[in-house]
């Protein structure tokens, strides 16, 4: 319950008489909470390339500014290259590139999403993080015949404000992002 | 069954595993020596030795309740009894019995929790069965057993010529074992990563109490021109600020205090540390020395299986194995002596019978030898007395394979020429392996101990025998990189790998059949540059030091692996330095010409080049480059200035410049660009609009209003795409508004070529 709901201390009837009225109005609506978390996508929104993206929380382990990043040499351009997060070393993904859009416009491309599964670990770059979001599973309409750009592939879906939801678990399990490059 | 139960079960079953492991080592180890079937003393104490062993693997296994592991022990404890007694007598067919029962429970622990197969059930009632006929030849043997007298107390009289230290091992064995901890590897390692990783603290405190010293000197230069300044005014006329110049005084001298007390802390603190941390690093690596008998213990076995296959007879001695070697040098090293074995006894010992022609002994030998140097290296010799190599066979076939050239051949010493099997082209054409035999797979081996730091040379007589050498580390020295520069990148190469850096004036350089050389030591070595073999594009910055070297010298790096030599163009070599190096994160699982990377003390990251790859790139290279650097010119010196916050944008704005030809400096903010613009030349400016400190709207407005640069062409580059916005920009002067959600390449530069 917020605080703006409770009610100040009323002395005069008629207020108290509203303020019964009200709470009781508010006891009597059905729980909001009446969806089971399982169907409850906590998501963090962010934008790239003018588009907003969103990504289920669990694969986020944090935002990290990017300040400054070390390229590497003879790795295909989607690999932006390499930063210190505290004393760790991790790669940097453009998935702009990574997807094939269009390399039109220059972003802020300052902040770093790092996706973490058990087996994989990389930061993307963003231009901005929005802030994060609760939807439903169900409010994502899986398909979209006109999404343009990204492979649908990697799209769990579209929400209903044309937010586009990340596949995170497809994206680190993709193999096609690992680099392993022989010995020439 | 309660959770904590299983747990405390499957606790149970891994100790049993541990302990299993070891008694089946030294029962199979026993059987072996047995086979040899030394005189009777030693007979009869391997005996009694294997017997007490399959007794405690019987009783560890009862005790966590593996009916299993009892019901296989049981028939076998029976035979070793009855060995002792002299009841039955040690022949070729119950040994190989033997050997079979403990390969099966080597299977069997390895699957310990899991669901019996059929084929293993079947295998057991086999075994069994097999077991019980040498067990049980009459039923009257437990009755003999126990009224025989004990074969000890015959033996004792006729054994007391045995040097007493026999009897002593089993004590000495005892007290060792008391004062020992068994710790999982895990744990250990996760230890001594912890112990590397306090390098990495090392290296930057060292930054810290440098920048420490810097600003304590920064203070000192200051008070004393602070001084001077006054006494040159107090000469002039006594001055009625006197106060406040007092008083800045006593506070500047407070503070210089204050500095000069934190930084000799720091530095006192910063030595104590480093030692420490020297010094736990080194404990740690001790701890993780192992025998090198931990390694060779499966080596016999693995040996008698191979002999065995190939129905040959070779006896494998060991030598030196109780050298003490870090154990992930030892865990690496393992798949290359497996496989050099494999190469002596399938390609080096003859069959027996053609030994007997050549007039060798039936069975054949394999040495294994270890022992260090003074340069803490451990130095591994596998030697065979089989067939050994021909040279001229080698030769001859690696023309054929067109790994060498008949004419480089014949400069080829008959050490270089056995040295070729350990290329890579070498190992894959069946028709070598079918003739020589050799060569299969010794490119790997030489892979890993190069890796190691370490090298490989092979010797070899025909007919008497080949010997193997490898010489390798004792421990995995802490990691010392030489820091280059190549452009605006820094890279550091294991120092390891570093003949020398050096210096050369242009004339020193020769084009050779189309490639550069370069005389170094009398060898001559193929020149390359580090910037081309990564694939980094030519930036005018790099072209510029090129044109530099060229007029004056070029720094040279001569990088080695095994026997190649190659000499590396970079731009500047900076530092040699104690470095961690970590890996490039999961994504990046093997990225070409580079190993890792390492944090400097400043925070900075640098990437390992990985000197194997590198040489493997460059002689590519070598081969397919030199034929157009005559056109590349500097297209244009004309200097750009970029101001942008974001780092991702800046070097695409930077990158797209320099390819256009430009000189591109970059400034992180308005405050930046503008001091940049002050101390130096521009002839344009590229500026982001939204940054801190000075927007990009003031620093046009700034540029302007100065007298000397008012008239710098300001392009700028905005996500702001407001009319007001655009209105702004014209107001404060800018030339050109360029809004980034339209932004590209060529936009940028039509603009730019319409302005200068």
């Amino acid at each position: 319950m917020t605080g703006k709901k409770k009610p100040q201390i009323a002395i005069r009837k008629e207020s108290e008489l509203e303020i019964l009225h009200a709470r009781a109005q508010a006891l009597a609506k059905e729980p909001e909470k009446a969806v089971p978390a399982s169907e409850l996508l906590e998501i963090i929104v962010f934008s790239l390339g003018g588009e907003n993206y969103g990504i289920e929380s669990v694969f986020v382990r944090e935002v990290y500014p990017l300040r400054d990043f070390t390229p590497l040499p003879g790795v295909p351009s989607f690999v932006l290259g390499i930063i210190n997060v505290r004393g760790q070393i991790l790669s940097i993904v453009n998935l702009k590139i990574f997807f094939g859009l269009p390399e039109k416009g220059l972003g802020q491309l300052n902040k770093m999403i790092i996706l973490h599964d058990e087996c994989m670990e990389f930061g993307i770059l963003a231009d901005e993080i929005i802030g994060t979001k609760v939807i439903l599973q169900k409010a994502i309409q899986t398909s979209v015949p006109t999404i343009t750009g990204i492979g649908a592939t990697y799209l769990k879906g579209v929400t209903s404000e044309h937010l586009i939801i990340l596949d995170g678990k497809r994206i680190l399990a993709d193999k096609t992002i690992i680099i392993h490059q022989e010995a020439e | 069954m309660n959770p904590s139960d299983s747990e405390f079960n499957k606790k149970l079953l891994e100790t049993f595993r541990i302990e299993a492991e070891e008694h089946i080592h030294t029962v199979t180890n026993g059987l072996i020596e047995l086979e040899k079937s030394p005189s009777p003393e030693k007979c009869t104490q391997l005996i009694e030795a294997t017997f007490r062993e399959v007794h405690s693997l019987k009783g560890a296994a009862r005790s966590v309740n593996l009916r299993e592991f009892e019901l296989v022990c049981q028939p076998l404890e029976t035979i070793f009894s009855r060995l002792k007694l002299k009841e039955i007598t040690s022949e070729a067919k119950l040994f190989n019995l033997l050997h079979r029962v403990m390969d099966f429970l080597t299977e069997l622990l390895s699957t310990l929790e899991e669901k019996r197969t059929t084929a293993q059930k079947s295998a057991q009632k086999e075994l069994i069965a097999q077991l019980g006929f040498f067990s049980k030849i009459d039923s009257n043997a437990v009755i003999a057993q126990e009224t025989k007298p004990d074969p000890d107390s015959i033996l004792l009289p006729d054994s007391y010529e045995e040097p007493e230290t026999e009897d002593l091992k089993p004590k000495l064995k005892e007290t060792i074992s008391g004062q020992t901890v068994r710790i999982p590897v895990s744990k250990l390692d996760s230890l001594l990563f912890q112990a590397e990783e306090l390098i990495q603290t090392k290296v930057t405190t060292q930054q810290l109490v440098a920048d420490l010293r810097e600003i304590k000197n920064a203070l000192e230069s200051y008070i004393l021109s602070s001084r001077q300044w006054k006494s040159r005014q107090n000469a002039a006329k006594s001055s009625q600020n006197d106060e406040m110049i007092h008083w800045h005084e006593t506070h500047l001298d407070r503070l210089h205090a204050g500095i000069v007390t934190v930084s000799q802390a720091a530095e006192q603190d910063f030595r104590v540390m480093r030692r420490i941390v020297d010094d736990h690093l080194e404990s740690m690596k001790q701890i993780l020395m192992l025998p090198a008998a931990s390694l060779t213990g499966t080596f016999p076995k693995i040996v008698r299986d191979l002999s065995q296959q190939q129905g040959k007879e070779i006896e494998l001695v060991i030598s030196g194995d109780d050298i003490e070697i870090d154990r992930r040098i030892l865990e690496e090293l393992k798949d290359p002596l497996v496989h050099l074995m494999r190469n002596c006894t399938d390609h080096g010992i003859e069959k027996p019978d053609r030994r007997k022609e050549l007039n060798k002994p039936a069975s054949g030998k394999i040495t294994i030898a270890f022992a260090t140097n003074e340069n803490r290296q451990v130095e591994i010799s596998i030697f065979d007395d089989g067939a050994g190599m021909d040279v001229n066979q080698i030769r001859d076939l690696a023309i054929k394979r067109g790994t060498i050239s008949p004419e480089a051949a014949k400069k080829l010493d008959p050490g270089e020429i056995l040295a070729l099997v350990f290329q890579s082209g070498f190992t894959t054409s069946p028709i070598i392996t079918d003739i020589s035999g050799r060569g299969l797979g010794l490119a790997i081996v030489s892979e890993k101990v190069e890796k190691l730091g370490g090298r490989v040379s092979i010797e070899s007589k025909p007919q008497a025998g080949t010997t193997f050498r490898l010489i390798l580390p004792i421990s995995l020295a802490t990691f010392r990189g030489v820091l280059v520069r190549v452009g605006e990148l820094l890279f550091a190469i294991p120092t390891a790998n570093v003949v020398r850096t050096l210096r050369v004036k242009p004339e020193a350089i020769k084009t050779v059949e189309n490639r550069e050389t370069i005389r170094y030591d009398d060898k001559i070595l193929s020149l390359v540059q580090l910037r081309e073999v990564l694939g980094l594009p030519e930036t005018t910055t790099s072209a510029k030091s090129i044109v530099n070297s060229v007029a004056m010298q070029s720094t040279l790096v001569v990088l080695a692996t095994g026997d190649s030599q190659i000499a590396f163009v970079v731009d500047e070599v900076l530092d040699e330095l104690q470095i961690l190096v970590k890996s490039l994160g999961k994504q990046l699982s093997r990225v070409r010409n580079i190993s890792g990377a390492t944090i400097l003390g400043s925070g900075k990251v640098v990437a390992v080049l990985n000197v194997h790859d590198l040489m493997k790139s460059a002689l590519q290279f070598a081969s397919i480059s030199k034929h157009r650097d005559s056109e590349k010119v500097p297209k244009s010196s004309l200097k750009v200035l970029v101001a942008e916050d974001s780092i991702t944008s800046r070097s695409l704005l930077k990158s797209i410049l320099e390819s256009a030809g430009f000189l591109v400096t970059t400034a992180v903010d308005g405050a930046d660009a503008f001091a940049q613009l002050r101390a130096g030349e521009f002839d344009l400016l590229v500026s982001d609009v939204d940054m801190p400190r000075l927007s990009g709207f003031e620093l046009t407005a700034k540029i302007r209003a100065d007298k000397k640069m008012g008239e710098l062409p300001v392009v700028l580059v905005t996500a702001l795409e407001s009319r007001d916005d655009r209105e702004r920009g014209a107001d404060v002067g800018a030339n050109a508004y360029i809004v980034k959600g339209s932004f590209d390449q060529s936009n940028l530069l039509e603009v730019i070529s319409k302005l200068i």
